[in-house]
This record gives C-alpha cells, structure tokens and sequence, in this order.
C-alpha cells in the first residue's frame, strides 16, 4: 500500500472542525478516501462535501444581512 | 459625523506561512525556493491592487525577506509615490535564508526570542530597511509585540508611532483549534486600538508617563462573540479568516457575514464618541494559488477582492476614512484626547451576535483599569475581567518565566475556569447576584435580557432590560444598572426592584464574585492568595483550601489580594441588612468568592461596586 497525501484540495476533518479543530486530512488514493489522522472520520470527497454543510448548520444567520444592530425582533 | 476609520496593511512575505509547510506537502523544506518567492510576490502585487482600485490606501509592511527583494522595495517605492501607501516594517516574515544564516533557528515569532536576539534582530531589520528606504519607518508590528520589545523600539528607533501589537482572544483557543501546535498565547488584550502601557503591553497607559509612546491595533477586528467564545481565526475582518470558517454559501460562494462584521464594527461609533476601527491585514500565504483547505484559490481571490471593494464603496459613500497605520496614531491620539492629556476614555462595545442567530449580546469595556466583558444572556453577569490597573510586568520569549505565555491574566473568564454552570460540585467564575425569597433562590444568570447604552458625563451606563423572577408565593421584578465610571477603576452596580406581587414580601439578595487566576484552563496555586473582610471585627483568610467561610455585619469591604498577578479585588456595598462574606474554597474548586447579603423590598435599591488595584 502506498503512501498517503494531500487530495486536490486541503480538506480539513469535518467531524473534528465540529468541535473547533482544523484537521487536514489525508487521501488514500487505492480507496479514494480522505481520513482523519486524529479521530475516526473517513469518506469520499462527496461524504466530505455533505458533512461541510452539516458544519455550516451552527451558523443559522450566516447568509442573512443584517440592516440594524439593535432590533432583535 | 462619525468617523470609522480602516487600515488596510499587506505584507510582501516572501516564504508566506502554509506556503512551504501546508501546500508544499510532499517536498523537501527549500525556503529559498524561486517559484515560492515570485508566486509570494505576485500576491502581494495582486492584494495591491485590489485595493488601489478601490480608492484604498494601504500600509506596506516590509518583510526582512522582502528587503533583499529588489522588486519589492521598488514596487513599495512607487505605491507610495503613486498611492500615498505607508511604507512600513514588520517584524512577522522574518523566516528566508539570510535570516536562518544569522540566527541559527527556526524561531520566527519575534515575542518568543531572548531579550538579546530581540534587540539584535529588531537592529538587524531596522538597519537593512533604513539602508533600502533611507530612513526609519514609523509604524511596525507583530501578532504580538511585549513591552519590552515596544519599549526597546521606541527608545532606538523613536520614529515609530504605531504597532500591530495583538491577535484579540488568540490563546488557548486558537492552539486548540490547530491540534495544539500554534503557539499564540495572547489573550487579554483590546480589540480595538490603544495606547500600550510601558509595563504591559496588553494594558493601556494611563497617563503620560506610562505612555509607551505608540499606538497599538489589533491584528484585525474580531467578532466579539464568535471570537470570545471560539476559534479566533474564523471570525475577523480577513475575508479568508470567514473562509476558513465555512461561514460562505458553498454554491454561491457568497459571505454576507463579513459585511455584517464590519457593519458591527462601525455600528461601534455610537459607544465611542462618534469614532469607529476596522484593520484588515491578509497576509499572502492566504491568498495561495493552490487554494487554502476547501476553498479554492478563486474563491480565495474572490473574497479579498470583494472585501476591498465594500470598504471602497463606504469610502465613496462617505462612511469611512481610509488611513495609513502612521496617519492613524496621530488620529487616534487627537480624538481620543490624549493630545490634552486625557488617557482615559474607555473603549465600548455593546455587541450582538451576527451569526449564530442566538441574539446573545456581550458588551465589552476596557481602559487603562480594567477588561470587562459582560453578558446580557446571563443577566448582565461579569463574565470575563482583567485587572489592567496592575499593569503586571509580564515578560515574554527565551529566557523568561513566559517563554510562549504573553496573556494577561484574568480574575474571571466563564470559559476557561466555568461560569454559572459546573459538573457536580464547585463554583466557575463568574460576577453575578442570587435573588433569594422563603428558601427558592435564583441566580440572575439565570434571567436572559438585553442592555441598552448611555453616556452621561463620565459614566458609560449599561441599562438592563428588567426581568422577572417567579417564586412560589410571589413575583419580583429586578433592573440592573451597571456603571463604569471613567478613570475610576470601579464598577457600579445598582440592582432596582420595581415591583413585588406581595408588596410584603421580603427578598433577599447575595452579590457575589468567584474568582481566581490565570491565563488557560488549568489551575494556578492558589496558596498565597488572601480573602479579607474590613470593618468592625476585620478577618483575614489565608488560602489553604480549607473551604472556610467568614461574614461580617455591616462589613466595609470583602476582598482577596492575589499576590502572583499583583491585584487586590475587594467589593463594597450600599444595601439594607448589607452582610460582607468571603469563601476560600477547595481543592476541587480552586476559587474564592467575595460578596454581600442583604435585604430589598419593592422600590429599593442595593448597590455594590467592585474595585480593583494595583497589591505590591
């Protein structure tokens, strides 16, 4: 089995980014799999995109523009 | 009118962090590799005009690299005849070959050396820039920048008047986030800027002759909620920080965020006397033609280039001022009065979160006394302090009790030693009040609310929205003021009761502080602290994790003298039935409280103030 690298991208462990840790992980080209050196992540590069939207669910004001800063209705 | 003003500031780093490390995985180190000294260059060319063509002035801080660059000296040469751009020096981006060479070592972060290779060093980069430019610069800077390094600088070098001297809240967190590997240990500071004491840097001047004689910013401008409460390198006026983040729609690669950041920020005017900062500070490693973790490099190229134009569209809209770092400290000086001698204007941040859609509010406070952070979703509690007023002697790098450590450390903070909220026994820190009525007890933690900001003379007034409290037998409703009066080094707090559903009814209240010391998560030795009670029968508590307790009737003070930060912290009161205590904890809570009971019914009024100084 050959080493692993680096995938196109620098993906980072989105289990991990869940509790505040950049990751990057690593690619397994013979599985064609990204994995987390520190926990137990692992999955394709689709599986990696799908839980970075899961990431993005803590952020529920993160594509909305805020006009006032004192109204809280 | 309102000036909110941004300092723009890009750095030629030759061997850009990440670049060599992160994106060149795979290869051997070669710091002096050619095609990542002209990709660096062509960033820096790229950030350039991305804010030329905004109407953006900015302030070029040389690298020590960059200064055996031709090309970059000359490009720094004509940006400034042709843009007015600043051109500066930093003391980051010290890593290249010539650098290795001198000194031997892989260190990079000028804080972390010995006092003599700082001095060496900052006579190096002053001399080789002095040699390139024909003169000295004015403005410098660091993540980091400790007080005898500032104070080194301004002695040899006294043209320089201003400094990146901070990364707001980047401490224990931010090493965290990068599997303990990022050593920035630099919480406690401001985040906005502010005049450095001669004795810490983190600590404003509070007078001429602490004046360090700069003026400090912060390596960009946080948000003051997802900062405080997590990775700092997600959340700040650094448009691939927001990247990093993921706080972008990931099909549309928009960020509304960042606009709402920067929004906030200048929102802030209205606690500080019309005056607003932003500080943007990218350096080239980010904008990585590889592209930086998900985001690809034209995402990277599209989020600066957007940022820059926002700050030039409020430019041309008259919104906002664009400034070199040197054309800054003489603003800054002027308008915060300390060209009349005036050290003490506060800064002020009543701050809402933009993000997470909680609509918690913080508000923060800082002057040359104190750091104060209180949270409104905690009924106004205290939930981070910094005692300034010791201005604690704290040196930092090889060779110090704190070779990495430059926090200043706290009496509170909610996140590192608890808040209101703690597993199984103990107390966390925390500045707050327990509403007591026939046996029921609350803690106004408990009581979410909403603050409003005043300013009257040279008090800045945090009016709290009343809450109520729900007993068996009866209903109270409670209004805390919190007071913070300028230069004094106390803060008032006036609890109202405005009604009582049994006009009868006999509350009573116990204003309370838990403390303790520190810069992270872990506990100090707390044995030589003392807790004190003045009056007419005084009592002293040594601290030896006893878990002993003393009270006294009509107490003029309760305070703990914590000797390792060189900081008295005592609470005074103005109540009916007002009882001092102090508690000294226990192994297993290494805290100590200080506080008052007393008696309120409806319409009365009891008011403590909690002050700190300086304990030789």
């Amino acid at each position: 089995m050959a080493q692993s690298g680096k995938g196109k991208l620098n993906y980072r462990c989105p289990a991990c980014f869940k509790r505040d840790l950049d990751i990057d992980m690593f690619y397994d080209k013979e599985k064609k799999q990204y994995y987390c050196i520190r926990c137990q992540f692992f999955g394709t590069e689709e599986e990696v995109l799908a839980e970075n939207e899961t990431v993005r669910s803590k952020y529920k004001d993160y594509l909305k523009r805020y006009t006032s800063f004192e109204d809280f209705d | 009118m309102d000036k909110f003003v941004v300092n723009i500031i890009h750095r030629p780093e030759m061997v850009p962090e990440y670049s060599a490390t992160v994106t060149g995985h795979g290869k051997e180190e070669d710091i002096g590799d050619k095609a990542l000294l002209t990709e660096s260059l062509d960033i820096f060319k790229t950030q350039q005009e991305c804010a030329h063509k905004n109407g953006l002035k900015t302030t070029i801080q040389m690298t020590y690299a960059s200064l055996f660059n031709e090309e970059a000296v000359q490009l720094a040469k004509e940006h400034h005849e042709k843009y007015g751009d600043e051109i500066a020096l930093t003391l980051l981006g010290l890593p290249c070959e010539q650098f290795r060479e001198k000194y031997k070592t892989k260190d990079f972060c000028i804080w972390m050396f010995s006092m003599e290779d700082k001095m060496a060093i900052v006579d190096d980069v002053f001399a080789k820039f002095h040699d390139i430019f024909g003169f000295y610069p004015e403005s410098t800077g660091s993540y980091y920048m400790d007080a005898e390094l500032i104070n080194y600088i301004k002695d040899k070098y006294p043209s320089v008047k201003c400094a990146v001297a901070t990364c707001w809240e980047e401490g224990p967190k931010a090493y965290h986030t990068c599997n303990n590997s990022w050593y920035t240990f630099m919480d406690g500071g401001p985040w906005a800027p502010w005049i450095p004491s001669k004795q810490n840097t983190h600590a404003p001047a509070a007078n001429a002759a602490e004046d360090s004689g700069i003026v400090a910013i912060p390596h960009l401008s946080r948000d003051l909620i997802a900062c405080y409460d997590g990775n700092g390198s997600n959340f700040g006026t650094h448009p691939q920080n927001v990247l990093r983040g993921m706080i972008y729609d990931s099909k549309t690669w928009e960020f509304p965020y960042l606009y709402n950041l920067i929004d906030q920020y200048r929102y802030l005017a209205k606690f500080n006397n019309g005056y607003a900062y932003n500080m943007m500070f990218v350096g080239p490693g980010w904008m990585n033609k590889m592209g930086r973790w998900e985001a690809p490099y034209e995402l990277l190229l599209k989020s600066y280039e957007e940022g820059c134009a926002y700050y030039g569209q409020l430019k041309k809209e008259g919104k906002l001022a664009d400034m070199t770092m040197a054309e800054f400290a003489d603003y800054y000086r002027s308008k915060k009065g300390v060209d009349d001698g005036n050290y003490n204007e506060p800064e002020c941040a009543l701050w809402r979160d933009i993000l997470y859609g909680s609509q918690k509010q913080l508000f923060w406070y800082a002057d040359p006394y104190m750091r104060v952070c209180v949270n409104m979703d905690q009924g106004g509690a205290i939930v981070d302090l910094r005692p300034y007023v010791a201005k604690l002697n704290w040196p930092v790098g090889i060779g110090t009790k704190h070779i990495q450590d430059a926090s200043y450390p706290f009496l509170i903070q909610e996140k590192y030693r608890a808040g209101y909220f703690t597993h199984y026994a103990g107390e966390g820190t925390v500045r707050s009040a327990k509403i007591c009525h026939n046996g029921e007890e609350v803690d106004l933690c408990l009581c979410r609310t909403k603050a409003h900001f005043s300013q009257e003379g040279k008090n800045r007034i945090l009016t709290l929205d009343p809450v109520e409290i729900e007993f068996r037998d009866c209903n109270v409703t409670i209004q805390s003021v919190i007071t913070f009066e300028e230069g004094s080094s106390k803060i008032r707090i006036d609890r109202n009761i405005l009604s009582v559903s049994d006009p009868d009814a006999e509350i009573t209240i116990n204003e309370y502080m838990v403390g303790c010391y520190g810069t992270t998560e872990y506990t100090e030795d707390m044995s030589s602290l003392s807790l004190s009670l003045t009056g007419s029968n005084p009592t002293t508590i040594p601290y030896e994790y006893k878990c002993r307790e003393a009270c006294l009737a009509d107490a003029d003070s309760a305070s703990c003298t914590l000797p390792p930060i060189e900081t008295k912290v005592s609470m005074e009161c103005d109540g009916r039935d007002k009882c001092g205590y102090i508690k000294e904890g226990y192994a297993f809570s290494p805290m100590f409280t200080i506080g008052y009971t007393g008696s309120l019914k409806d319409k009365e009024v009891f008011t403590t103030w909690l002050n700190l100084e300086k304990a030789n």
